[in-house]
């Protein structure tokens, strides 16, 4: 019989070795969404992505779960974009001089562009993110470690424990609430967080239970800000692409040097990427030739400018609107109520 | 030694039960007279929702009803989301509707930058390669090999109880097993090879196809990137020539259609723009004096599609209908003069007592038009010298007596004055340009109808020429994807296969030309040193070159000199111009009507229309002869093979300028230019050749060489007329024999080879070229140097030095990627024959 897992912090699944392995957080601990959390969390998961998870997956361990998987899925991003360039400029260099230059040409703007798709995509999410969080209080992509423990591998396995990195609202329909009330063993009011974006959100100060009041908007503000995101992200990526195959890019290739220790030739090359860059993108906006042609870049810009606004204003404003019943109209004190 | 840890969790949770002794707890009794069947009967219990998942069996048939299905639920998903309602899964299936959406974003963007129709269409087949390749690796890489394998559907999907639709597999860690009848998964056990007679050989089962699962999705995780946009680029790689294909058939059709149904389709450019802008004009101008200014502007107005040589009898036409012989003084012109004298006067260094002095005043002038009785008189432009004289002899007067009076620092040159005034162009005389502009006629309403009149022909007949450039372009344009580019690049493939380059040929000679044209060489020469060969390569040429004819019909365009010299391109351009020239002669235009046809009927050379059927004909007339020239080039190789002492050009040379003259012709014919020919073959030569009149020897399609460039002393020997007419003759004049007749009949070349022949003689062979002034074959003639370019036609090893280069270009891009490609399928599949390895438990067959 398998006898369900407990642990109310009395037995302690790890092995007295400390000096083995010391874990960064011993319970789920919520983290600060700054760039230096986000720049160690995405270090932590690439590595992970490239090391430990591929080697527990294609062993097929009985310890691969669902985050691993979707971890792995940055594995083919950076993969499948690398490859691109490639497919694009890889065999140029076997071509004969003249139709080298020009194969290099539209290969260095293509590559370009997969850079740019990928820039824009995760830029562009702060385009939600940002206004989101000023206008509610509510940071969509706040993250907290997660501490997993997991099967032995075998009888004399005691590293059963890792960290895993998840946002506390990544799941709508069961987000992190725990974890955003405050310690009262720190002096923290329980619900200061809520608090606060009570009165953001204009449902008013001292409430008594404002958890409860904000808990629905919030998933609400979640849902829609996903939504925005998972539709301007990918506009705003078109628009890079759109913005690396423009013309005056042709320029920037020609002085192009990724030799950092050059000094003279890499600040030509910076330089030349913020002219061109500028240039590119009036050239983008302005177009060229007439009708759908000359405003096909204005039309792809305003589509992703629209869609970060549209999105923007309809996570803060509420679909639900506060029923105008009491609960006084709803339960009459004077009738009996059976409840199943 | 480390702990085992499920079992101090036991031992702990053992300890734990046994707590209640030291903190007791009230242990509650069951309730007396408890039956489990009234209380489900009264429905105490709450009872669990009965499960309404399903696994998932997709298959061609119901794809499409299924993908019906998936947009329906996008559409729920957006829905919801856009309130704020949306769960996870539908968040998820949002995301890869973003995705698409930016796709679209993408293509839909390069397509407008993209120039041609094939190159727009393939953004989107690019885009639907990406989403497919997406799709099909994991099913082709993935799925199928382990289905075969180990018979585990490792993408198998199923739905939930609320209709949502997921991979079975996705967390390892929650696998809807239920999902799996009994027989389903034993069914599957019996294909893993698991032990019938285990002990929970169901969970045992389960282990093994979650072990799999788990393996064969990391596995794609790890293989997708690479493979994604391989896979999307061989497949672009692939569709691009059926595209091409198709849509060259799409434009032939359309070109054919539009040139049959010109006045229908040249309503597509019928936009009356002249007219309008002529109607704009009139609103502004009518009634006004005619000015040089306004007949500029209707002179660019009407010249609206219209090239420059053609504008400049426009601009004479327009020139002539407000031409006015009568010219009106008035106040204005007055005031105009005196503006233009302040003008001239002003900031070069003349005192202000001379300039209040000398230089006339409004009224000055005024005064000196009043006292010659010209204010408000009609004049004409004869009188204008007698103005000019009069008016600038009084401003002399008035300086001679200035510099009478004024201290001698002030005085001026009066002959600079003089010469200030008079020494300006028409334009910018100070009382010229006045008096041009004083044209007493108004734009009236006479004007204004004729102006209409023209700009509705001039209209028309713009309409009608897009339609004759579009017919034109499409057919046989300087671009990329017109039917005469398509078929040049597919005739490019064809050569390289049918003179049997192979891909280390290709490798070899795509840098050096001269390694290329050894290669050729000894390609032809390997080709026509037998019969069957030769007729063999010489049939699927022909054939490939006439096939050209079938995309372009020589009775709708044809070269000049090719053929049908009166196609029907050059009927209906003929028709659209003659039209036009006449109305336009009719409305008084008759430069622009000589511009258009000529002075006379017949008179082509110069004319817009000889430019327009000289665009087309000249395009085909340099394809043609390249194309014919590769014909006669391996005819040539053949007659020396076969018999080259017989041939009546080489019979009496000696042996070494026989052996010189074949050399030069195989020289020529394969990498000559058009300056070759026009500089009559510079080659260097033994000025004393042995006196050997022996037959020259040739095996296998080469010369054995005795005498050829052996010789110490060599030198090019401009006096010996008869080396170039033998080469030529030699070349272009040796009788064609039987069989290859034959052949060229069949493949309907047999006329053309012979024109082309004919034209190489008379046109190239009769060009003068004055450091060898009797190296003339044919007699002296005056044919344009164009047209001697385009019978030239592109040097044979050109054209295969480009081929090559093309041809190793895709052939590097290919290889290198499908060869990619395929190693990482197999690898991809050769690692899921170790997946699903396990240890069976020690419990199993006891």
């Amino acid at each position: 019989m398998i006898l369900p897992v407990k642990n109310d912090n009395i037995i302690n699944f790890r092995a007295e070795v400390p000096d083995k392995k010391e874990l960064k957080y011993n319970h789920d601990t919520l983290l600060n969404n700054n760039l230096l959390t986000r720049t160690l969390i995405g270090m932590d998961k690439f590595t992970n992505a490239i090391t430990v998870y591929p080697a527990k997956g294609l062993k097929g361990s009985k310890n691969a779960n669902f985050y691993e998987f979707l971890t792995m899925g940055t594995v083919p991003y950076l993969v499948g974009s690398a490859m691109l360039m490639t497919v694009f400029n890889g065999t140029s260099k076997f071509y004969a001089p003249f139709q080298k230059l020009m194969a290099r040409k539209n290969g260095n703007k293509l590559a370009m562009g997969v850079l740019f798709y990928g820039l824009m995509k995760n830029i562009s999410k702060s385009f939600i993110n940002t206004p989101i969080k000023a206008l509610t209080g509510i940071d969509t992509e706040r993250p907290y470690a997660k501490v997993i423990y997991e099967l032995p591998d075998h009888k004399d396995d005691t590293d059963i424990t890792s960290i895993e990195y998840h946002k506390v609202f990544e799941s709508v329909e069961f987000p992190r609430w725990d974890l955003l009330y405050g310690d009262e063993a720190k002096g923290e009011k329980r619900n200061y967080r809520y608090d606060k974006i009570a009165k953001k959100l204009g449902m008013g100060e001292n409430l008594n239970d404002s958890d409860q009041e904000v808990k629905p908007r919030i998933k609400e503000i979640v849902v829609k800000s996903n939504l925005a995101k998972n539709i301007s992200s990918y506009l705003w990526a078109a628009s890079g692409v759109a913005l690396a195959v423009q013309k005056p890019w042709e320029n920037f290739f020609e002085v192009m040097t990724f030799k950092f220790w050059k000094g003279k030739e890499f600040t030509k090359t910076i330089t030349s990427f913020g002219k061109n860059f500028v240039k590119s993108a009036k050239a983008l906006y302005n177009g060229e030739g007439k009708g759908l042609q000359k405003h096909a870049g204005k039309i792809l810009l305003g589509a992703a400018a629209f869609s970060t606004i549209f999105g923007v204003i309809n996570s803060v404003s509420s679909s639900h609107k506060p029923s105008e019943k009491t609960a006084s109209d709803v339960i009459d004190k004077n009738n009996r109520y059976e409840v199943n | 030694m480390g702990i085992n840890l499920v079992q101090s969790y036991i031992n702990s949770h053992t300890q734990q039960k046994k707590q209640p002794a030291q903190t007791p707890q009230t242990v509650q009794k069951p309730a007396p007279h408890f039956d489990i069947q009234s209380q489900l009967d009264n429905r105490v219990f709450i009872k669990p929702l009965k499960a309404k998942g399903r696994l998932l069996n997709g298959n061609i048939f119901n794809a499409p009803a299924i993908m019906l299905k998936d947009t329906l639920y996008d559409i729920k998903a957006l829905k919801h989301a856009l309130k704020g309602d949306a769960n996870d899964h539908e968040l998820g299936k949002l995301n890869d509707v973003g995705l698409k959406i930016g796709g679209l974003g993408i293509a839909g963007y390069l397509f407008t930058k993209r120039p041609t129709s094939m190159t727009k269409g393939m953004e989107f087949v690019g885009l639907g390669s990406f989403l497919a390749s997406m799709a099909i690796w994991p099913k082709l890489a993935i799925q199928l090999p382990a289905y075969l394998i180990h018979g585990v559907n490792v993408q198998k999907e199923y739905e939930d109880s609320f209709g949502r639709k997921k991979p079975f597999y996705q967390d390892p860690q929650f696998i809807p097993w239920d999902l799996y009848t009994e027989e389903e998964i034993y069914k599957i056990g019996d294909r893993l090879g698991v032990d019938k007679n285990i002990q929970n050989r169901r969970e045992l089962i389960q282990e093994k196809m979650k072990k799999i699962a788990v393996q064969n999705n990391t596995l794609w995780m790890l293989t997708a990137g690479f493979a994604t946009p391989v896979m999307s680029a061989l497949i672009c790689n692939k569709t691009e020539p059926w595209l091409t294909k198709y849509f060259n058939e799409r434009q032939n059709k359309k070109a054919d259609y539009i040139l049959n149904n010109i006045d229908k389709y040249s309503k597509k450019y019928q936009n009356n723009s002249i007219k309008n802008n002529i109607d704009k004009i009139i609103a502004l101008q009518k009634d006004k004096p005619v000015t040089p200014e306004l007949v500029e502007t209707i002179t660019d107005t009407l010249s609206e599609g219209i090239d420059l040589v053609t504008k400049e009898s426009l601009r004479a036409d327009v020139r002539n209908l407000f031409e006015n012989k009568t010219f009106n003084i008035t106040q204005n012109t007055a005031q105009t003069i005196a503006d233009n004298f302040k003008e001239l006067f002003s900031n070069r260094g003349f005192s202000e007592e001379f300039i209040s002095t000398v230089v006339p005043e409004q009224s000055d002038i005024t005064r000196f038009f009043n006292s010659k009785n010209l204010l408000n008189q009609n004049i004409e432009k004869a009188d204008f010298a007698g103005i000019v004289k009069d008016l600038t002899l009084s401003i002399m007067k008035k300086v001679q007596r200035f510099n009478e009076t004024a201290p001698e620092n002030l005085r001026e040159d009066a002959s600079y004055v003089r010469d200030l005034i008079l020494n300006n162009s028409k334009k910018n005389h100070p009382i010229l340009s006045a008096l041009n502009n004083s044209q007493s006629r108004t734009f009236d309403t006479t004007l204004q109808a004729k102006l209409r009149n023209i700009a509705n022909i001039l209209d028309g007949f713009k309409a009608r020429n897009y339609v004759l450039d579009e017919y034109a372009i499409i057919k046989t344009g300087s671009a990329p994807e017109t039917v005469t580019a398509n078929y040049w690049n597919a005739a490019k493939k064809e050569m390289l296969k049918l003179f049997g380059f192979t891909s280390k040929d290709i490798e070899k000679a795509r840098i050096d030309r001269s390694v290329l044209d050894t290669m050729l060489r000894d390609k032809i020469e390997k080709i026509v040193s037998n019969k069957s060969s030769y007729e063999k390569v010489l049939d699927a040429l022909t054939k490939l070159i006439s096939e050209l004819h079938n995309d372009i019909k020589p009775s709708d365009m044809a070269a000049i000199y090719g053929g049908n010299e009166n196609s029907a391109y050059e009927k209906m351009v003929d028709t659209v111009f003659d039209n036009y020239s006449t109305s336009l002669s009719d409305a008084g235009f008759t430069n622009v009507s000589k511009a258009l046809t000529g002075a006379h009927p017949g008179d082509n050379v110069g004319t817009y229309k000889n430019i327009q059927k000289a665009f087309v004909s000249e395009k085909l007339l340099g394809i043609e002869s390249s194309l014919h020239r590769m014909v006669n080039n391996l005819i040539y190789y053949r007659q020396i093979a076969a018999d080259a002492n017989s041939i009546p050009a080489l019979r009496a040379h000696s042996r070494e300028a026989k052996e010189e003259l074949i050399e030069l012709c195989k020289i020529i014919t394969l990498q000559g230019h058009s300056s070759d020919y026009a500089t009559k073959f510079y080659q260097k030569r033994n000025p004393h050749p042995a006196e050997d009149y022996g037959k020259v020897e040739v095996a296998d399609g080469k010369v054995k060489n005795k005498y050829f460039g052996k010789s110490a002393e060599m030198a090019d020997i401009p006096v010996d007329k008869n080396f170039y007419n033998d080469a030529m003759r030699l070349m272009y004049e040796t009788d064609i024999d039987k069989d290859t007749m034959q052949i060229l009949e069949k493949n309907l070349m047999k006329d053309k080879i012979i024109r082309y022949r004919t034209l190489m003689l008379e046109k190239i062979g009769g060009e003068y070229y004055f450091p060898k002034p009797r190296h003339l074959i044919r007699s002296r003639n005056n044919t344009p140097s164009d047209i001697k370019f385009l019978l030239t036609g592109m040097a044979t090893n050109d054209y295969f030095f480009n081929a090559i280069q093309e041809s190793f270009n895709s052939n590097k891009w290919l290889k290198t990627f499908a060869g990619f490609g395929a190693g990482l399928l197999g690898v991809t599949v050769l690692a899921q024959f170790f997946f699903g390895k396990m240890k069976n438990p020690e419990k199993a067959g006891k």
